[in-house]
């Protein structure tokens, strides 16, 4: 099985989003989530996309990472365009070059720690040592070196969302997207967890798209999106005195 | 795929144990009941084979006679004048060892010098200190097994006592046969060998052997040598191919088996609704996790691989444990077997189940393939889950809803094709069955639709009943249907089998009741004991018969011969009936009193009898005509001892005691043709007032000890017939009863994964103040809608399949007409069966959720 590589290797924008649009069918009417959004985040970014509950903050990560295809548009990833490759090449694409971190965390329960870690390396192929290594050496940065044999009932919440981080930076992605990560900790732990998303991309010099309520994160991004009423609009940055 | 992968769906599994283990237990269950009658049935088959084999041993060719055999000249002109060889004479036959209830032997009556070319098991015994000088010089001796004079405590120079039709007679043991290899120790399991001489005084047939055997080379030389043996037979005698007669005698067991075999098949049905099931369930227990791994990008090719290889985990430990399961569950079917083809067809002796390996690959094969079948739609919903972190409940559920009315349509449509199916003039049993299961699923995919419905109507009368908490739990019936729709499906399969299956049985015997009411209509009935109850054809001593005749107290008597006759359509049961003492008196005129035994489907009774006893002309019963498509105005031809004879066939009377059917001639049209005088049985009027059972009481006395003879009234005959009725469907109960098994298995399995589900939501009731009680009360209600709903839906179903068994599958299986009787009795049992399965198997899982702390259940999730 190969991966798709990308077109653009270390080059030019990493993400395109061209008259991007998504509309569902409710019924007998359509409804438009999105409408001909066109964005360019470049490589090594802290994007923060916000928006009410069901503007279509999702629905974007989803189109982005392929998971969801558009109605109209076009997503270009590091020079390719993943809107025209088949459901398995996206599937492929997305499984070595995106990393994903969920609200409620989806740690694999039946899997320990080391394992939920060493998932996106298995499924890219056999795991090098030194690749172990370094995802052990991830675990160690998110001060969880010491649980990599629990299963992930036995962590709390902010643990398994330190443990998600690592794992979506395990298989050295090129994109990072995290739906509303703090979404189920609470202020003090989200605020760590968020600092420690926040060193470990800006360390690997990785692009990090992040959807979110919180407030205190716009303070840490780089861009600022928001949806409303379907379209994405950039908010300019307020440039500290 | 990903090793990691693989593990975490190994820990899945382990972390599901009872949910994984009703899965395999019902797909063992489901393996071993068809394992089991597979296993029954080749081994009943390689018996009979083994036995043929053994008695035919290398013979190519065989010599037949008529009723009495072929005469001994024939043979010493074949061999001596002809010069014919290999040739070897035979005298045989089926004996009781009354010392031995249960077992049967064969005499087999050889001549030893012409015996090498043709059964080797007889070569070793020269060696065997002068047995064989024994047998050739002494009357009345024999020789066994070695292994068999064992297990009967009996050694050389021991006596065996035998019963030959009515007379006992003892034989001395002249030595004992060693078998050389396993193949012949089988053969010899149930053979008593003994000399020309000694077989033909046994069976009271001087000068007359049961066959020549002859081993005849292929090519021209070999068809020369037919030919030049040909011209030397007489009439009445035949040269056939040692094989067609075996083969003939198979083909009687085969519905039987084939029948056997479609029940069985109904158990692993509802054992890949189980598997279905667990998949399923295992597949929406996992929706996020799913999800996330496609998220993470496994791709839908993994995750199909993924649950298939789960389910064919649980396929293979079920299917092996299924397979020892089936061999032990096989040494009691195998008794079962082998009791109805000794009751219906032949003798048929078997001491042991045959572990036949192709029989355990087919286990194995189906087993799997169940699996895999079962498993493939719960796979390829996996795939389908899109690759997003929360799909809800609802969405599989409201998924489902959508998928409720196009499962009903296919349902119809199924059930439409099996009626087509089932309207086609065939008499394919395969093309009956293929319909039959059709049907059973195509109500199956009527199942969710139909529980809606009767949600529907149930919901305001639980509410009316129970309030707020009854309402709920009609309504939860429908809001987990992808979960109880399933259950629900699988109960009312088993339970449509046990209302079809006894309305078959129940129609069936009290078809069989009238017919014997109106068919034993003497007062006595005078039988040597045979080995095949259905059949008798040892004869009565002629001495005994003018004496019980002519008995006080006996005003008239008819008399019955049974033999069985080649004819084009293979061995065919003859009978010939001799009303020489019509009973006369008021209300009998002439024959009429006897003759009005008979029911006729073809032809009209007073044209009938004037042809049978006064133009030659035979009847034939029901399900000789259905096989052989004959009917009233036929013709058809028979092998008598003057050659083969054609005879008109004056009508079809029904006639339940014989599924291979029977052709009845007038005694005087047999003395005709046959040279046979013998008589199988006698049936005697009692004179007016006198007391039948002292009648049968002073004829025993009369018959005498010597003789081994069956004097029955018409009470006890009919109870012994309707005692082998029921036997013959003991082996139909127990599937009934499996099936049924497997079904309680598959419900309980279903409602501890609903339960368990719900585990969350119940604690939400908890903490709202739900009390344990009326958490029990609610989780029972609920799996007693689920079982009153497979009840309700069983009946109809259960009707339906019982049509197509009466009008179907037994008409093309034996070729009996039945009636069909409805008794409220076995529908409202129907009901309960389904009720209590439901009940029972929702006890253990309300009492853990009453039991559960709603903190628990909150926190999982």
């Amino acid at each position: 099985m190969t991966s798709i590589q990308p077109q653009n290797n270390g080059t030019g924008p990493l993400i395109e989003l061209r008259g991007l649009s998504k509309a569902y069918q409710e019924g007998e009417r359509e409804r438009v989530v999105l409408h001909s959004a066109d964005a360019t985040i470049s490589r090594g970014e802290f994007v923060v996309l916000l928006g009410r509950s069901g503007s279509g903050k999702s629905t974007l990560l989803n189109l982005i990472s392929g998971i969801d295809l558009p109605t109209a548009g076009d997503v270009v990833i590091a020079g390719t365009s993943i809107t025209r490759l088949s459901e398995q090449q996206r599937t492929l694409f997305r499984r070595r070059h995106i990393g994903f971190i969920f609200q409620f965390f989806n740690l694999i329960p039946t899997l320990t720690v080391e394992e939920n870690l060493l998932l996106p390396l298995e499924l890219n192929g056999r795991v090098s040592a030194a690749e172990r290594q370094a995802a052990l050496s991830l675990l160690e940065q998110v001060g969880l070196g010491d649980r990599a044999q629990s299963f992930p009932d036995r962590l709390s919440g902010g643990e398994q969302q330190r443990v998600a981080i690592a794992r979506a930076l395990a298989h050295d992605p090129l994109l990072l997207l995290a739906d509303e990560p703090t979404g189920n900790l609470d202020a003090e732990t989200g605020r760590q967890v968020l600092d420690l998303l926040d060193r470990l991309t800006r360390q690997a010099g990785k692009t990090l798209m992040m959807v979110t309520h919180s407030s205190e994160v716009i303070s840490m991004a780089d861009r600022v999106y928001t949806i409303q009423d379907g379209r994405l609009v950039e908010r300019l940055m307020e440039v500290a005195p | 795929m990903s090793r990691i992968l693989w593990r975490s769906s190994l820990r899945h599994l382990l972390r599901h144990p009872w949910q994984i283990g009703l899965s395999i237990l019902g797909i063992a269950l489901g393996v071993a009941v068809v394992i089991s009658i597979d296993l029954a049935n080749q081994s009943a088959q390689r018996a009979f084979e083994l036995s043929t084999e053994t008695i035919a041993g290398r013979a190519t060719h065989q010599i037949t006679g008529g009723s009495a055999g072929v005469p001994e000249e024939l043979y010493v002109q074949l061999r001596v004048e002809a010069g014919v060889r290999p040739i070897a004479p035979i005298v045989e036959g089926d004996v009781a060892a009354p010392a031995y209830p249960g077992r049967a032997f064969h005499i087999l009556g050889v001549d030893p010098f012409a015996e090498g070319p043709f059964r080797s098991y007889l070569t070793g015994l020269e060696a065997d200190d002068g047995g064989l000088v024994l047998l050739l010089t002494h009357p009345n001796t024999a020789l066994l097994s070695s292994e068999t004079a064992a297990q009967l405590g009996l050694r050389a120079g021991d006596s065996i006592e035998i019963r030959v039709g009515t007379a006992r007679r003892s034989l001395l043991l002249a030595g004992l046969l060693h078998p050389a290899d396993e193949i012949s120790r089988r053969a010899l399991e149930s053979l008593i060998i003994t000399d020309i001489a000694t077989a033909q005084e046994l069976f009271d047939t001087p000068g007359r052997l049961s066959r020549i055997d002859l081993i005849i080379p292929e090519g021209s030389a070999g068809d020369a040598l037919l030919e030049q043996v040909r011209a030397l037979l007489p009439a009445g005698v035949e040269l056939e191919r040692a094989a067609a007669r075996s083969q003939a005698i198979e083909q009687m067991t085969r519905a039987f088996s084939l029948n056997l075999m479609a029940l069985s098949l109904l158990a692993l049905i509802v054992g890949i609704f189980l598997i279905y099931n667990t998949m399923t369930f295992s597949v929406i227990q996992r929706r996020t996790l799913i999800g996330t791994l496609r998220a993470l990008g496994v791709t839908r090719r993994e995750i199909f691989t993924l649950v298939l290889s789960e389910a064919l985990i649980i396929g293979l430990i079920g299917t092996g444990a299924g397979l020892l399961l089936g061999i032990m569950l096989g040494r009691g079917m195998v008794r079962l077997v082998t009791q109805t083809i000794n009751d219906l067809y032949f003798v048929l002796s078997l001491q042991e189940l045959t572990i036949a390996p192709l029989v355990l690959l087919k286990g194995l094969l189906l087993g799997l393939g169940a699996t895999l079948v079962a498993a493939l739609v719960p796979a390829f919903e996996a795939t389908s889950t899109p690759p997003r972190a929360v799909l809800t409940r609802s969405t599989i559920e409201s998924r489902l809803r959508w998928l409720v009315p196009r499962a009903a349509l296919g349902g119809v449509l199924l059930a439409l094709a099996a009626t087509v199916m089932l309207l086609v003039p065939s008499k394919s049993l395969w093309l009956g069955f293929g319909a039959l299961w059709a049907l059973l699923f195509g109500f199956a995919l009527l199942t969710p639709a139909a529980t809606v419905l009767l949600m529907r109507l149930l919901r305001p009368v639980m509410g009316r009943l129970f309030g707020v908490l009854g309402r709920m739990s009609a309504r939860g019936v429908v809001v987990a249907l992808s979960r109880t729709a399933i259950a629900i499906a699988a109960l009312m399969i088993a339970v449509s089998v046990t209302v079809g299956v006894g309305i078959m049985i129940g129609s069936f015997r009290q078809t069989v009741v009238r017919w014997l009411d109106s068919s034993l209509q003497a007062d006595v009935y005078v039988s040597p004991p045979s080995l095949v109850s259905s059949r008798s054809d040892a004869p009565l001593d002629p001495a005994l018969v003018q004496r019980l005749s002519t008995a006080p107290g006996v005003k008239s008597a008819s008399t019955y011969r049974g033999i069985i006759v080649n004819s084009p359509y293979g061995p065919t049961q003859l009978i010939a009936l001799e009303l020489d003492n019509p009973r006369r008196d008021a209300e009998c005129d002439a024959a009429a009193c006897h003759t009005s035994a008979f029911t006729f489907k073809e032809g009209e009774p007073q044209e009938i009898w004037p042809a049978f006893f006064e133009a030659g002309a035979a009847i034939i019963s029901e399900p000789y005509a259905y096989r052989h498509n004959l009917h009233a105005g036929s013709r058809i031809r028979l092998g008598t001892d003057r050659g083969e004879r054609e005879f008109s066939v004056a009508g079809v009377f029904y006639d339940y005691g014989s599924d291979q059917g029977v052709v009845m001639i007038s005694r005087q049209t047999y003395e005709q043709l046959w040279d046979d005088r013998a008589i199988s049985s006698l049936v005697i009027y009692a004179e007016e007032g006198v007391d039948v059972d002292a009648l049968v009481e002073s004829l025993r006395v009369l018959a005498g000890p010597e003789h081994d003879v069956l004097i029955r009234s018409n009470k006890a005959l009919r109870e012994a017939s309707l005692e082998v009725f029921d036997r013959t469907f003991a082996i139909t109960a127990v599937l009934r009863l499996l099936a049924t098994l497997v079904a309680f298995v598959g419900v309980l399995s279903a409602l501890m994964a609903l339960q368990l589900e719900r585990a969350r939501e119940l604690g939400v009731l908890r903490a709202n103040g739900l009390t344990p009680r009326q958490v029990w009360g609610l989780v029972t209600s609920q799996t007693g809608l689920m079982g009153l709903v497979a009840g309700l839906l069983s009946i109809p179903v259960g009707i339906v399949m019982a049509l197509v068994l009466i009008y179907i599958i037994n008409k093309r299986s034996f070729g009996w007409t039945l009636q069909m009787e409805l008794s409220p009795g076995i529908l409202l049992q129907a009901l309960l069966l389904a009720l209590l399965a439901a009940i029972l198997a929702g006890i253990y899982p309300a009492i853990k959720m009453a039991r559960t702390s709603p903190a628990l259940a909150l926190r999982e999730e």
